[in-house]
């Protein structure tokens, strides 16, 4: 069963001020992992958009996003957890696993 | 007998038989799932930035092998990385400029097309950034880069060879990164023992070493890890060696499972390449399976497939079999001298 991992992202630029009232409505993108792949290489959201990273590999992964400056880093995410990060502006964001580092997804937000 | 009797004799009947299969001589054969999966590739890869071509290869062989891109005049590439060693020096950490000791060990540059991030902590992104680090760094080669660009620009024999290989760009350091790069992605480990029996040859590995590789994927865990053709997923994790070296956490602060994190390496030659770990700590594969068994280091960081594993003496000599069957037949490259004008 999947257990939701939602947090809290804290940085400077991009990616800070969650509104929480305006996710109700955002669009949410799902991207999985899965053999130490995301299932995507690239992909573009909304302005206020999420994406929704599932890991259905085995092995644990950690979800880190730079861009604008700015790095998230969304701890460590066991198989089944589920971590959703929101794109509050627009610009293009690389996003990799710092554990396996082969991993990479590239985020255009419009 | 009633039907549902029968019916958990045979089911009984079935798991014993297929328990034999596990303990047996000759029937350990891979899945079809495995054979996919530890599959060797047929090309190999190179960045679109820096095609391989047999003009930038022949230049980066060249390279590799000449001493006057060190500052000492004493220390190449392959001074590290000897072919003969598959491509490492058998010390439990290099020896750089004027024969100091480095702080980890000589990685192979077997396969080193397929892996990246680079390093032992992932710092270098790509094999071009990888190949200027011991060249320029105080510690190894010690070579300023106007000081190497000089070097090489003095000798007409580098001069005619770059034209051919970079034609229109400079001698400098990136140029030279690239030739290194080019001719590193042509040290590819051959056909192993392994492979043949992956192909679909029982015999081409010992029942020991068929029984090791079941332990591999299964009870022992290493393929969680070690997956892949080259046994790797170039991941990161602590594996609880004692040293302090704080490895991929001082390159990615932040993230605490990654403190005393390093690359998990490749096992294509794994027997040849002795002493283990990033620290060269373990003298050989024994050691390393009793590691890994029950011999690592508890802390927060721990890597979560780090777990008491419990294995028999059998279970892990078989393990050491099956590792030493990665081993490829092929002869030790030679060195190549550089090129005269």
């Amino acid at each position: 069963m999947m257990a939701p991992m939602t947090k809290r992202l804290i940085i400077a630029a991009a990616l800070t001020a969650c509104a929480c009232g305006a996710a109700f409505a955002a669009a949410v993108v799902t991207v999985d992992q899965k053999g130490i792949a995301f299932s995507v290489t690239s992909l573009t959201v909304p302005k206020g958009g999420f994406v929704r990273f599932t890991n259905s590999d085995v092995t644990a992964h950690n979800i880190t996003i730079t861009g604008r400056g700015g790095m998230v880093n969304g701890g460590l995410q066991q198989p089944g957890q589920v971590f959703k990060a929101p794109f509050m502006q627009p610009g293009v964001y690389q996003v990799t696993c710092g554990i396996h580092p082969k991993m990479k997804l590239s985020v255009v937000v419009k | 007998m009633p039907r549902h009797l029968l019916a958990g004799f045979s089911a009984l009947s079935l798991l014993v038989l297929l328990g034999s299969a596990q303990a047996g001589d000759a029937l350990n054969l891979p899945t079809p799932e495995q054979r996919q999966a530890f599959r060797r590739p047929n090309v190999v890869p190179s960045p679109a930035d820096n095609p391989t071509t047999p003009e930038k290869v022949a230049l980066g062989r060249a390279l590799f092998f000449d001493r006057r891109l060190s500052a000492s005049g004493q220390l190449s590439c392959a001074a590290c990385h000897n072919p003969s060693l598959s491509w490492q020096d058998g010390l439990p950490t290099g020896i750089g400029h004027m024969g100091a000791r480095l702080p980890r060990r000589t990685p192979s540059v077997l396969d080193i097309a397929w892996t990246e991030p680079l390093f032992w902590d992932g710092r270098a992104a790509t094999l071009e950034e990888q190949a200027k680090g011991p060249l320029s760094g105080a510690a190894e080669m010690n070579m300023a880069p106007a000081r190497l660009q000089a070097q090489v620009r003095a000798d007409p024999a580098y001069v005619r060879s770059f034209k051919a290989a970079f034609p229109g760009q400079p001698i400098d350091v990136d140029t030279i990164a690239k030739a290194l790069a080019a001719f590193e992605r042509t040290v590819v480990s051959g056909q192993a023992p392994f492979d043949r029996w992956l192909a679909g040859d029982p015999t081409a590995i010992s029942p020991a070493a068929q029984r090791g590789f079941v332990l591999f994927t299964g009870k022992a865990s290493c393929a969680q890890c070690h997956s892949s053709w080259r046994f790797t997923d170039d991941g990161f994790r602590d594996i609880g060696l004692a040293d302090a070296d704080p490895g991929r956490g001082k390159i990615v602060p932040g993230l605490p499972i990654l403190d005393h994190a390093f690359k998990t390496p490749s096992l294509r030659n794994v027997a040849e390449r002795a002493p283990y770990m990033h620290d060269g700590s373990l003298a050989t594969l024994e050691a390393v399976v009793d590691h890994y068994d029950h011999e690592f280091v508890r802390r927060p960081s721990l890597a979560v497939q780090m777990k008491l594993l419990g294995l028999t003496r059998e279970e892990r000599a078989d393990l050491v079999d099956f590792m030493r069957t990665l081993s490829s037949d092929d002869p030790p490259a030679a060195p190549t001298k550089r090129p005269t004008g």
